[in-house]
């Protein structure tokens, strides 16, 4: 039994170094996507936003309003329109993501009591810059809305008391738990880095199966493990879980090490957690190549697995708002556990004890997958490719 | 004359085996029951699943933990007004905040609202009360949502305590009329309603376009350097033609083929879904048009690495989530480093994504994408020439024995 082990690790390594596409898939394609997201996002905040203000009064008052707007770091107001319809066509050439509307005879109106309205514009088809152009242009329309409120108080005799519980009598502090700076890269890198990296586990444990069982070599494979497909299956899946669990520990470097995302809790249980995501991944693609050994089947049951589950496992929008039976799609992708256990463990540093479910479900999903290894057995001793 | 007869008769042999080409292609693809999975069930599926994931569009009753240690009148009317929005779930009271903490962690509240003992005395002593709140960060929506619904809780709770105070000072009779000296009004361009589906579908679904359109081209080449190699270098399902005439028969075939799933997925989706679709077809679709041609020829080039009829998955699958980002749909391409602008240029996609979201959700015109549609162009001149390279090169390489 030993022997049919070794032997099949020996035959799977010399698998793995004899295509590019191992090299490709295992460590290319793992390790750009890391760096990708990591650089892309590394500033955090997308601030700076292209944004111009429509200033159709012209007054002392809609001047200061336009050096508070540029004054803002979340907003570049390189942009100077002369009317509404300018500005509206600068967003629908999307060199602006919204404008500021400083209304004509607004310092007068103001002054004179007459209310007059500023008005903001953010393009929402673009939701981050859309929502920081709000933020900006909400800031700037109270704060010149209190600024006149305390002018009039203090010419009306009010003393600095007064005025301050008069203008802001509740302050509603939110705190932003363990990601205070909200950072995109905190937020986005880790569970898009690990569903690709995730993905590709997938996608190159259905290769190394189907790619048997298409050119026939499974006949071969089988029989290096002298017929026993559970050997066969463990020394072929082995190799390569070597490889990822060493691709994956150093991606938790570049997370907690070299970027210092937040690490609250335990780095121990992050390490388990990405080697049990490893293997339940090895299990998805293991199940998927068991029920279809058809390769091109197989593949793209996975992929749309795959591609899917960077959507229905809630990474930007909560699963528990889509509708029920959708979210069961999530329980079945590995992926969904990693990312809850880096919220528990490295985000908020709750405690083990709150992702015990998640890591037995890491568990339980490739003992599941195993449990098709007879009919995997039947498609490799009578190999049929269907193109 | 000579010499423009034979201009002619070049022109017509070479557009009689392009079209030879054109019409060998079109029976590989109806023929290939996998190129029909990428052509045909893709983009008619995806579309609808992404938007079902997608479709419930806000986040509504986010459940939140009260910590309410002011125990009055005043305090448990905030907590009343905050369980109105729409937004928010009052999930329970809790005694402390590790009590709330708990909760937070069983992911049963993403929120704790914090009102301490000096609330109602604050208000009443005319101080600034202060209420604090904690928002899990694991999700960024659901951090928005929180901080949208409690600026108008905050607004609403002031308006109520300054109505009261301002009868109270006896600053009332002055300062009553000048409490909001300017007004100010928010409005959303695109998608009005602040929908996620509606944000994300215009550009997602380009994105299908693309991408499955290059994984069938990609299956159909791998398919053939399979053929190549049982049959020592000859695939015996391609007509002979030029290599120029091949590329082109092979592009127009993809980009006719794909004519009814552009108008399925640009007109009839958004129509089906109810997403923002402002923008004129007319506009759209010949906007369109060299997104599909510069991606037939893409396809055409990257054919040089398929080497199986199955390398496309390794090899195009994952670059979705690469050209996701790209786009600038999650983070703006204005905030991205030189380097990945230029890649995201190269990537008709990228731009396609765009110019569409701004025809669809913002009613631009063809003019006022101007930008977007010359660089899908640039894009086809580009990868037409790659193909043709590509095309070329294989016919001259020695015979391909094994991968």
């Amino acid at each position: 039994m030993s022997t049919g082990f070794i032997d099949g690790m020996k035959r799977e390594i010399r698998r793995m170094t004899g295509r590019k596409m191992y090299i490709f898939g295992m460590l290319a394609v793992p390790l750009f996507m890391a760096f990708f997201f990591l650089d892309l996002l590394s500033p955090g905040l997308p601030n700076q936003v292209p944004t111009a203000v429509v200033d159709l009064d012209h007054s002392s008052m809609s001047r200061t309003v336009t050096r508070s707007l540029s004054a803002l770091q979340v907003l570049d107001l390189n942009e100077r329109c002369e009317s509404y319809d300018e500005a509206l066509e600068m967003v629908r050439k999307g060199k602006i993501f919204g404008f500021f509307v400083i209304p004509s005879d607004f310092e007068k109106n103001a002054l004179a009591g007459n209310v007059p309205t500023l008005e903001y514009y953010s393009n929402m088809t673009y939701f981050v810059p859309g929502t920081l152009a709000f933020k900006g242009f909400k800031t700037v329309a109270v704060a010149t809305s209190g600024g006149v409120v305390q002018q009039t108080l203090v010419s009306l005799g009010a003393t600095p008391e007064q005025i301050s519980s008069l203008v802001q009598p509740l302050d509603l502090q939110i705190n932003a738990l363990n990601n205070p700076w909200m950072s995109y890269a905190i937020y986005l890198c880790p569970s898009f880095t690990m569903a690709t990296f995730v993905l590709m586990i997938m996608l190159m444990t259905v290769f190394s199966i189907t790619m048997e069982v298409k050119t026939g070599s499974s006949v071969e494979w089988l029989g290096t493990a002298k017929g026993n497909i559970w050997i066969a299956t463990a020394s072929k899946l082995l190799p390569q879980t070597v490889i990822w669990v060493a691709v994956g520990i150093f991606i938790q470097w570049l997370f907690f090490g070299l970027s210092h995302f937040p690490l609250n809790g335990s780095i121990g249980w992050m390490l388990l957690a990405t080697v049990l995501v490893v293997i339940a991944s090895q299990g998805v693609g293991l199940f998927v190549s068991s029920v279809v050994p058809n390769p091109r089947l197989a593949f793209s049951l996975t992929a749309l697995f795959g591609i899917l589950s960077f959507s229905f496992t809630g990474f930007s929008f909560p699963v528990e708002s889509m509708y029920g039976w959708l979210g069961i799609f999530s329980y079945l992708a590995p992926i969904r556990y990693w990312f809850l256990i880096y919220i528990n463990e490295a985000l908020n540093g709750v405690g083990i004890y709150y992702s015990r479910y998640f890591f037995v479900a890491l568990i339980v999903l490739p003992l599941v997958a195993c449990s098709l290894l007879p009919r995997l057995r039947r498609a490799c001793l009578k190999p049929v490719y269907v193109p | 004359m000579y010499l423009d007869m034979s201009m002619f008769t070049k022109i017509s042999s070479w557009s009689l085996s392009a079209s030879r080409v054109f019409r060998n292609e079109f029976g590989l693809m109806i023929h290939d029951i996998g190129i029909l999975l990428f052509f045909v069930v893709l983009p008619l599926l995806y579309p609808v699943v992404y938007t079902l994931i997608y479709n419930p569009e806000v986040v509504r009753k986010l459940p939140v933990a009260v910590v309410d240690d002011s125990r009055t009148a005043e305090s448990r009317n905030l907590v009343q007004k905050a369980s109105a929005s729409p937004s928010l779930q009052i999930y329970d009271y809790c005694s402390d905040m590790a009590e709330a903490r708990v909760l937070m962690a069983e992911h049963k509240v993403f929120g704790v609202m914090h009102i301490p003992g000096s609330y109602a005395r604050d208000i009443a002593n005319g101080e600034v009360a202060h209420v604090a709140f904690y928002s899990d960060m694991s999700l960024l929506l659901r951090y928005r949502t929180f901080v949208a619904a409690l600026t108008d809780l905050q607004i609403e709770v002031i308006q109520d305590i300054t109505g009261e105070k301002i009868s109270s000072t006896g600053l009332g009779s002055l300062a009553a009329d000048r409490t909001v000296p300017i007004a100010s009004e928010a409005q959303m361009l695109g998608d009005t309603e602040q929908g996620f589906a509606s944000f994300v579908i215009p550009g997602i679904v380009i994105l299908i376009l693309q991408q499955s359109m290059l994984l069938g081209i990609c299956m159909l080449g791998g398919t053939s350097r399979e053929r190549k190699r049982r049959n020592g270098g000859f695939d015996p399902k391609e007509v002979p033609a030029s290599p120029s005439a091949t590329v082109w028969g092979r592009a127009l075939a993809y980009t006719v083929f794909y004519f009814p799933m552009t108008i399925y997925i640009l007109r009839i989706i958004p129509e089906i879904f109810n997403l923002p679709h402002y923008g004129n077809p007319v506009d759209y679709l010949l906007f369109i048009l060299p997104l599909l041609l510069s991606t037939a020829f893409l396809g055409q080039a990257l054919n040089y690495f398929m080497k199986e009829r199955e390398s496309c998955f390794i090899l195009i699958v994952f670059t979705s989530v690469f050209f996701l980002f790209l786009s600038g749909l999650t983070w703006p391409r204005y905030a991205m480093s030189e380097m990945w602008t230029w890649i995201g240029n190269l990537v008709p996609a990228v731009w396609g994504v765009e110019g569409f979201i701004r025809i669809n959700s913002n009613s631009a015109d063809l003019p006022e994408v101007a930008t977007a549609f010359t660089a899908m162009w640039i894009l086809a001149a580009v990868y037409m020439l790659a193909a043709w390279l590509v095309v070329w090169k294989m016919r001259t390489k020695k015979v391909e024995s094994k991968i």
